[in-house]
């Protein structure tokens, strides 16, 4: 077990070396520059002291150094926790800007991956149960899981914000407000949580149920399942048995899917303007502000891992059968 | 992104059955009867011709201006016209011909990958199968859409090639973990065993006695990757990372939602290009369950 | 459904911890009473996180203007400045300029304001600050009494010094006379002290808030009493959130061009400046600016057919649906009428007209020998031009297409790029570029700084702010730095100079004037009423930076609760 939670670390360490490395890497080697476009939007007009203020921020965001030397200060900047200083929001640290976007994308998806995850393995078990429903629920889950996220978003942004004008459709809380522990402020949270919430858990929720569906029914036909229903023990039992080993590779599922879920969220944030990752990214992304965008990437791929590790964790607690069958290298 | 949580196969719980000409008549015969399978093609080929023969029937670019604005859906304008008088059918003909394209390129180019790596690690298997192993593992752990955007945002110019290409390049993964599962287990069989020992080179072997016998698995490998392909192109599209001068559902989309379309209420302008990515991609999904279902006897009955 | 406990558990978990790990919280839960507020939108694009007044286009909106004040407004329809911060101002010779402040101000933080203030200031400019060129003609400032001071200039040019000073901000010496270089620049000034009508209240990553100032000099010596208590500035999200935020009357006026408008307009949900088309005042002037290191497009004649190739009526009806006009031939926006000579223009001003757009090709030797279907240079060489607007932009990117496309109707090859918004600005800067759209100076209190946009010499290597074409005419650069010595309030002097500028305008077509981008503004009548507009007041409903000293301040005296 051992052996296999170091192996799991060791590719974790060595993805996170290349995603910082990338993440390095392709802003300094693509076109536009960010010192320039700040200095732009500053309108400095006299071209003397528009050529002191570029090498003063080029000082300040250390492009003017040797690659190599900008790469162990990148390096060792991230040990620090600094990932540099946002040039569309100069002069506020990137860190800062990303802390406060992150807990609004969590908010979205912690409890959509872990309640489409729950409510999609009962639901795809339900539809295996007889050829009738799996007939009409399984497609209906493919429709859910081929939805692009952002037009299940539009589509719900329309229909009960514009449309029925039940739910407030942009922001994280209500504009007559600041942030505060009270009762007002969470209920004003909350409401305009629902729709990107909803948005993400429904199309999250096809894919679940698929998985579950595709492994009891392989699970019904396993030769341990026959052999119980050779010996007439219950269908309930074996279904249930069906569905406690096909929770393990729905495990899995939970760690190959993270990057789809985590799109999925980023793309709803910008339908519903909702203040987290993903709308950080379009305006970074509009601003030409790479420090932001390097930063939030960096974060996303941190958060990935540890969510990847965590899966692990409980993978090998459920499953006892990991020990074995990791150390002994097999697939 | 195209993985289906528990696709078939690639949790390896099933083996990989050499079809042989018996089999195919036999799986012929379920195909006819397999209505997952008939519809999802129906709507398929539905979709294929529409963006291969439609656009020959507009006589004007999609961009074009071509009339009333903000027109709702009528005899003339099939699916009425956007804010500038652009024919949003036209856009929509064109754009399900590009999202073929986007599905077929970056799904090949990540199907290409995939099964070349999957193939050769699960072959080879040892020192190559550890590299290649680990390679996946680290690509498959990174977010593709994420570093695709990053990746994306830095290009110059922005083309729908450019584009399938790094797709391609992000989203093989999954199927090389599958494929390699796959070909360590037929790795060992006999009639592998006998051409190794005939002295015929890997790359040869690979293609001659693996790769046929689990030809319907690779088919559906490349259905879920086309399927993948299309999806994150729409969302890098929305994201305004899409091709720079060019049509596509995703595109679409994009244009309608920053021409508030919603709230001028023109509902034809955002529903049909999401609609034509999911009936595109649901439909493949289905086709694909579809085959599954002919190519493994067990699922056929409940 | 056991299981299903957890989740839900976790689910509140989170949201708690949403709302608990945001910074602020100490303004008061209960929120700003909505008859007390104003919400605006559409100025903002990032999250407020500077109040630096040093640091022009980077700081949150309303920091100059409703926090900060320059000494002098301008009321572009009288074509009259407006004693600001200065009480009286007077040029006893014309390379000095006494100017007195008004007694009794204080800072918001109770210091009186004074000419230290403002001397330190224009000093400031000696530092690396956005004004630092000033210096090139200021010679020295002293303050010569308590509140009076005295600037002296080696090279007068009052045109440009009075551009600076309705446009640049006083800061309180008490604050910023000892800050350093970096201090400068880099320093948010996370707690503003200014003069002006409001006070920091909050932020946050989406919004800014502002608090009237009850103790605001202005209330007396102006007569303007602020009517809002707050106002809250949303940052910009995308036109579907704004347009809905405006019909919910859940923000009072936006400042963004928001595409079919018109529509909530005509419909009576909404209101604007005019009832009818163009909808919008004019704000500034969208020019099709053409490199002139092009050996076709540095050719007058060849320009001249381009301009008469596009039809203005196509994009203004198309992508901007009625709500903006076209432009003058001279490009001077309509607030500048006395400075453009209507009969020259009448003259030689250029129209809509492919056939004389053919013509001048065929005249200047520009045929399509080939047979490609586009024309190529006297010289046989093939013309191929490429049309740039930043990528995303999307109403320039409809209009890009409508003129690439009238070009092509009359055989002068264009096609359209949208490129990322930096590598445009670092092209264009460089130089390297074919044709693009730029709209970069506003309003402002005198013609010059449209004619300093197009005309300015030397051509340097990198052009960031004016010239982008590198067009390069001695003669008229001389004109317009004659005209920067005009007395600031001598109108018909300084038209005598733009009429004598327009002749090489007109003949010569540096740029080619488009349209006039409007001055965006759109407001809900829910909550807030009496805006400016064409049956009553003349003024400007906007919070874009810039627009407080042409008079938008006063909207916010002018406005009224709705019943």
């Amino acid at each position: 077990m051992w052996r296999y939670m170091g192996r799991k670390l060791g590719i974790y360490a060595i993805t996170f070396v290349i995603a910082v490395t990338i993440n390095w890497m392709i802003p300094r080697f693509m076109p536009g520059d960010p010192v320039r476009s700040m200095l732009n939007r500053a309108s400095v007009s006299d071209p003397e002291a528009l050529e002191r203020m570029t090498n003063y921020y080029n000082e300040v965001f250390g492009l003017e150094t040797p690659l190599h030397q900008q790469y162990f200060s990148f390096w060792s900047g991230l040990f620090r926790g600094e990932l540099g200083i946002s040039s569309m929001q100069y002069p506020e640290p990137v860190l800062d800007i990303i802390l406060r976007a992150v807990p609004y994308t969590l908010g979205l998806l912690l409890p959509a991956i872990i309640l489409s995850w729950i409510l999609g393995n009962h639901f795809g078990a339900f539809a295996a149960r007889s050829k009738g429903l799996d007939n009409s629920l399984l497609p209906f889950s493919y429709i859910l899981t081929a939805t692009p996220y952002m037009w299940l978003a539009l589509l719900m942004a329309w229909a009960v914000g514009v449309v029925g004008g039940f739910l407030p459709t942009s922001g994280g809380y209500s504009l007559a407000l600041m942030p505060a522990f009270s009762w007002e402020f969470i209920l004003s949270a909350l409401t305009h949580w629902v729709l990107p919430f909803l948005s993400l858990f429904i199309v999250a929720l096809g894919g679940w149920a698929i998985g579950m569906r595709n492994m009891i029914i392989y699970e019904l036909e396993a030769d341990y399942s026959n052999y119980l229903q050779a010996l007439g023990a219950p269908r309930r039992l074996i279904r249930r048995y069906a569905f406690r080993n096909a929770m393990l590779p729905q495990i899995t599922g939970l760690a190959v899917q993270l990057g789809t879920v985590i799109a999925g969220a980023l793309l709803t944030e910008i339908v519903f303007n909702y203040p987290g990752l993903g709308s950080l990214i379009l305006r970074a992304l509009n601003n030409n502000d790479y420090f932001v965008l390097q930063g939030t990437f960096l974060f996303v791929i941190i958060g990935v891992l540890i969510a990847n590790f965590i899966i692990d964790i409980i993978y090998v607690l459920v499953d006892p059968r990991t020990r074995v069958q990791m150390t002994g290298g097999a697939s | 992104m195209s993985n289906l949580a528990g696709a078939p196969g690639s949790d390896g719980t099933t083996d990989p059955e050499p079809i042989g000409e018996r089999k195919k008549s036999e799986a012929l015969y379920f195909a006819k009867r397999n209505p997952k399978l008939l519809i999802g093609a129906g709507v398929v080929l539905l979709f294929f011709l529409i963006g291969m023969i439609g656009p020959l029937f507009v006589d004007h670019g999609p961009n074009v201006y071509i009339g009333p604005q903000m027109q709702p859906p009528s005899a003339e304008y099939w699916l009425g016209t956007t804010t500038f008088g652009q024919d949003i059918w036209a856009q929509f003909v064109y754009g399900v011909r590009s999202t073929f394209l986007i599905g077929f390129l970056g799904g090949g180019i990540a199907f290409l990958i995939g099964t070349a790596i999957g193939f050769v690690a699960g072959y080879k298997g040892g020192v190559v199968d550890e590299i290649l192993n680990m390679l996946t593992n680290v690509v498959l752990v990174l977010p593709a859409l994420v570093v695709l955007i990053v990746a994306v945002a830095y290009l110059d110019v922005r083309g729908l090639f450019v584009q399938a290409l790094f797709i391609g390049l992000t989203s093989w993964p999954w199927a090389a973990r599958a494929v390699r599962s796959q070909a360590l287990s037929l790795a060992t069989r006999d009639y592998v065993d006998l051409a190794r020992l005939s002295g015929r080179r890997t790359g040869k072997i690979i293609l001659t006695e693996v790769a046929p016998n689990m030809s319907s698995y690779l088919v559906m490998s490349f259905i879920l990757l086309f399927g993948g392909a299309v999806l994150i192109a729409a969302g890098l599209d929305f994201i305004g990372l899409g091709p720079s001068d060019g049509v596509s559902l995703g595109l679409m989309l994009q244009n309608a939602f920053q021409w508030s379309a919603l709230h001028l209420g023109m509902w034809w302008w955002f529903i049909p290009p999401g609609f034509g990515i999911t009936a595109i991609v649901s439909s493949m999904y289905i086709l694909n369950v579809g085959l599954d279902e002919i190519f493994n006897p067990k699922l056929r009955e409940l | 459904m056991r299981t299903l406990r957890l989740p839900a558990a976790l689910a509140a978990v989170a949201l708690i911890a949403t709302a608990c790990s945001d910074e602020g919280g100490d303004s008061g839960s209960s929120g700003y009473p909505r008859n007390e507020t104003l919400y605006t939108t559409g100025t903002a694009w990032d999250p407020p996180t500077n109040w630096n007044p040093i640091m022009r286009g980077q700081y949150a909106v309303g920091t100059f203007g409703l926090a900060y004040e320059p000494l002098f407004h301008y009321d572009a329809e009288a074509n009259d400045y407006v004693h600001w911060l200065a009480e009286s101002d007077e040029w006893p010779d014309e390379s000095t300029h006494v100017i007195t402040l008004r007694d009794g101000m204080t800072w918001t933080d109770g210091e009186a304001i004074d000419a230290e203030d403002v001397v330190t200031t224009i000093e400031l400019g000696q530092m690396d600050v956005s004004y630092s060129n000033i210096w090139d003609y200021v010679e020295g400032v002293e303050a010569t009494g308590d509140l009076e001071v005295t600037v002296t200039f080696s090279d007068p040019r009052p045109q440009e010094w009075m551009n600076w000073a309705f446009g640049t901000p006083i800061v309180p010496e008490h604050i910023w006379a000892d800050k350093s270089q970096e201090e400068l620049t880099d320093d948010p000034n996370a707690e503003p002290v200014g003069s002006g009508p409001y006070v920091y209240e909050a932020h946050a990553d989406d919004r800014m808030v502002w608090k009237r100032n009850d103790d605001w000099w202005g209330a007396e010596a102006h007569g303007l009493e602020m009517q809002p208590t707050y106002i809250v500035d949303v940052v910009n999200a995308s036109n579907e959130v704004t347009m809905n935020m405006l019909s919910n009357g859940e923000v009072d006026l936006s400042n963004n061009f928001l595409p079919g408008i018109e529509q909530s307009i005509d419909a009576g949900q909404l209101t604007s400046f005019y009832d009818g088309p163009p909808y919008m005042q004019s704000a500034n002037t969208a020019w099709l600016v053409v490199n002139h290191d092009h050996p076709a497009l540095g050719d007058a004649e060849f320009r001249k057919a381009l301009a008469h190739a596009i039809d203005l009526d196509q994009i203004i009806s198309g992508p901007y649906s009625d709500l903006v006009d076209g432009a003058n031939p001279t490009g001077l926006l309509p607030q500048w009428d006395a400075y453009i000579d209507h009969e020259l223009v009448e003259e030689e001003g250029h129209t809509y007209n492919p056939d004389e757009s053919v013509a001048l090709l065929e005249d200047a030797g520009y045929m399509d020998d080939d047979g490609d279907g586009y024309v190529e240079t006297p010289d046989g060489e093939p013309i191929s031009l490429t049309l740039e607007v930043p990528g995303g932009w999307s109403d320039w990117e409809e209009a890009a297409r409508v003129i690439a496309e009238n070009a092509q109707e009359v055989g002068i090859d264009i096609q359209t790029n949208f490129p990322d918004f930096g590598l445009l600005v670092d092209n264009r800067n460089a130089g390297e570029f074919d044709i693009v759209i730029n709209n970069e100076r506003q309003l402002s209190n005198t013609p010059w700084s449209y004619y300093d946009y197009l005309f300015q010499l030397p051509v340097r290597d990198s052009q960031t702010t004016v010239n982008f074409g590198r067009y390069e005419n001695e003669e008229a650069w001389e004109l317009v730095e004659e005209l920067a010595t005009v007395p600031a309030d001598d109108v018909e002097g300084a038209a005598e100079v733009t009429s004598r500028i327009q002749e090489i305008q007109l003949a010569e077509l540096p740029a080619i004037p488009l349209w006039y981008n409007g001055l965006w503004s759109q407001q809900s009548n829910d909550v807030w009423t009496n805006w400016p507009s064409e049956s009553g007041y003349s003024g400007y409903a906007t919070m874009w930076d810039g627009w407080f000293q042409l008079g938008a301040i006063r909207t916010l005296a002018e406005i009224e609760l709705a019943e």
